[in-house]
């Protein structure tokens, strides 16, 4: 791995976006993923190896995340660090030089407005090369089916923060498995338990974004 | 709260015994318009049907210290309302709102509300004084000014991910922003403890400090929650159904006494991170039992959780986090009587 590399994945585990970025306070000053990207593909750099620079970075601050070591603060400004990453790669992935993995249909049940670890499963997800087709917050359980019906393969991702939007979600799981009954579905958040998904029927339950790449990376055939 | 429970309430957090053990819960419009027989709406748009539903509670269940007790809310929206956040209420929903600061430079433009005149704050205090003979012919008073906490409200206006990304990026204007919510939550804390002098405790709800690991907690939350409970009231009570391992050690040095908290951690282990200085609600796991389990399974749950505490002092008997919805009486009282015989 070049340094260059090393120092883009380095960016994304500490959250540094840009030079003018004063988050983090020992590395302000210095360039992030946007100044660092750029520079590797006017070098020439392979997409695919910078691509693999984010997953690297991503999979450090998970762990560090799963850990207790970092919040969810820090993991959205890796998540951030990342996206930076992802604008210059997206000419390779629209001329197909980079491929995705596949489709990841996210949102947040009906009723719940919150969005960070909706975001942050998205970003992170992204990162590692699926896209992602974020439907927003507080979303309806016929929208989901209806962006699976229009995606043939997708995998789907629920959340929910709140307690009380939990039912919500259990219904949504319901409705998309008897209508779409193929279909990989994973559930997260912070009521959501590994019981708890079990009991709705969902295929998978992850604490953190890292999980949720590890159970679409095992669990849906990368097309 | 009758005067028997407030002096209950207050031998427990003083870490005196008290058998037997106190049960308590947190109780809203998750669980009680459902639990009552009405819609949401009906609920919060009917000062008659709203006062039944909490008198119909407190007299089926004289055991349970209910807190705050006779609650006026209107859910997510209570306060956000207040800073001009457009608000939805689903027939039979949770309602809320919508945010209003689309990026940190609106924030010097927020105008500072008037707890006493804007938003739903006027329609909340007023029903509690058009309640307030009713509920002390019930042989209850009103006990707790209560409000989302600060870093709750920040996340409502602005939005999560975009507040907390605004934390590591802008930290200038995060301060600003949390200056002036905590300037209105003081007063609206205040309006409250003006309204009803019976008011002897402040209530705040606030689960983004979940969020946060211990750097950012100090800076964003810690001065603004210090600024919050340091009020003349006794107890002095915090809802966080986050994760609450790293704040946990924190909430003695803001003053808090009383906290409900997330199920994910034991009340041994959390009396270990609070020092024992904090009297824990808690902690049975909401969803999967008190509300997903039969009575049976509530009772042996019950009884598993008691057992464990190695020390039964500064502790009130409930499930983390409020009362969910669906919870059924009867579960309830396989609670009680697994907690108090």
């Amino acid at each position: 791995m070049s340094e260059l590399i090393k120092q883009i994945a380095y960016c994304i585990e500490r959250g540094k976006v840009n030079k003018m970025s004063p988050f983090p306070n020992d590395m302000k000053e210095q360039p992030g993923t946007d100044e660092l990207t750029k520079q590797a593909i006017e070098e020439g750099i392979g997409p695919d190896v910078i691509l693999e620079a984010c997953n690297d970075g991503m999979q450090k601050v998970g762990d560090k995340f799963g850990r207790n070591e970092v919040f969810v603060p820090e993991l959205l400004m890796a998540a951030k660090a990342m996206n930076a990453v992802m604008e210059h790669l997206k000419p390779f992935f629209a001329a197909g030089n980079l491929k995705v993995k596949g489709k990841f249909v996210l949102g947040t049940v009906a009723g719940d407005l919150h969005d960070i670890g909706k975001n942050l499963v998205s970003m992170v997800v992204e990162g590692n090369g699926w896209q992602v087709i974020d439907l927003g917050v507080d979303v309806k359980t016929e929208k989901f089916i209806s962006a699976v019906k229009e995606n043939p393969g997708c995998a789907v991702g629920l959340s929910a923060l709140l307690t009380t939007t939990m039912a919500n979600m259990e219904k949504t799981v319901s409705a998309i498995r008897e209508e779409c009954p193929s279909v990989k579905i994973i559930v997260g958040g912070a009521p959501v338990t590994m019981n708890s998904a079990k009991r709705m029927g969902a295929d998978g339950y992850s604490p953190d974004p890292q999980g949720a790449v590890t159970f679409l990376n095992q669990s849906v055939s990368i097309g | 709260m009758t005067d028997q429970q407030w002096e209950a309430l207050l031998m427990v957090i003083k870490g005196e015994t008290v058998a037997p053990m106190p049960v308590g819960f947190v109780i809203d419009c998750p669980w009680l318009p459902n639990w009552y027989g009405i819609r949401i709406l009906d609920y919060f748009s009917n000062d008659q049907l709203w006062l039944d539903a909490n008198l119909k509670a407190i007299n089926d269940f004289p055991e349970v210290i209910f807190l705050p007790g006779f609650w006026s809310e209107f859910g997510m929206c209570t306060e956000p309302s207040a800073f001009g956040a457009r608000c939805t209420f689903p027939d039979n929903e949770f309602p809320h709102a919508h945010r209003v600061i689309k990026s940190a430079d609106d924030i010097d433009d927020l105008p500072q509300p008037d707890p006493s005149k804007d938003g739903l704050l006027p329609f909340m205090l007023n029903r509690l004084k058009l309640a307030q003979p009713k509920i002390e012919a019930a042989g209850h008073k009103i006990r707790f000014a209560v409000a989302r906490g600060p870093l709750n409200i920040a996340s409502y206006l602005m939005g999560s991910t975009e507040f907390l990304t605004m934390m590591m990026m802008q930290p200038d204007k995060a301060d600003n922003l949390m200056k002036k919510i905590t300037t209105f939550l003081k007063d609206w804390l205040t309006l409250q403890r003006e309204t009803f002098p019976s008011i002897d405790g402040i209530f705040l709800l606030d689960d983004i400090i979940g969020f946060m690991g211990e750097p950012e907690f100090r800076q964003f939350g810690l001065p603004y929650f210090k600024e919050l409970y340091d009020e003349n009231v006794t107890v002095k009570f915090l809802h966080n159904d986050a994760p609450c391992r790293v704040s946990a050690p924190i909430l003695p040095e803001i003053g808090i006494n009383l906290f409900n908290m997330g199920f994910d951690v034991s009340l041994s282990e959390l009396k270990e991170l609070t020092q024992n200085q904090i009297t824990m609600l808690g902690n049975l796991p909401p969803r999967d039992v008190l509300a997903g389990a039969d009575a049976a399974f509530v009772s042996g749950k019950t009884i598993e959780m008691i057992d464990a505490l190695k020390d039964r002092t500064r502790i009130i008997a409930s499930c983390g986090g409020g009362m969910p919805p669906d919870v059924s009486s009867e579960n309830i009282k396989a609670f009680i009587k697994a907690v108090q015989g």
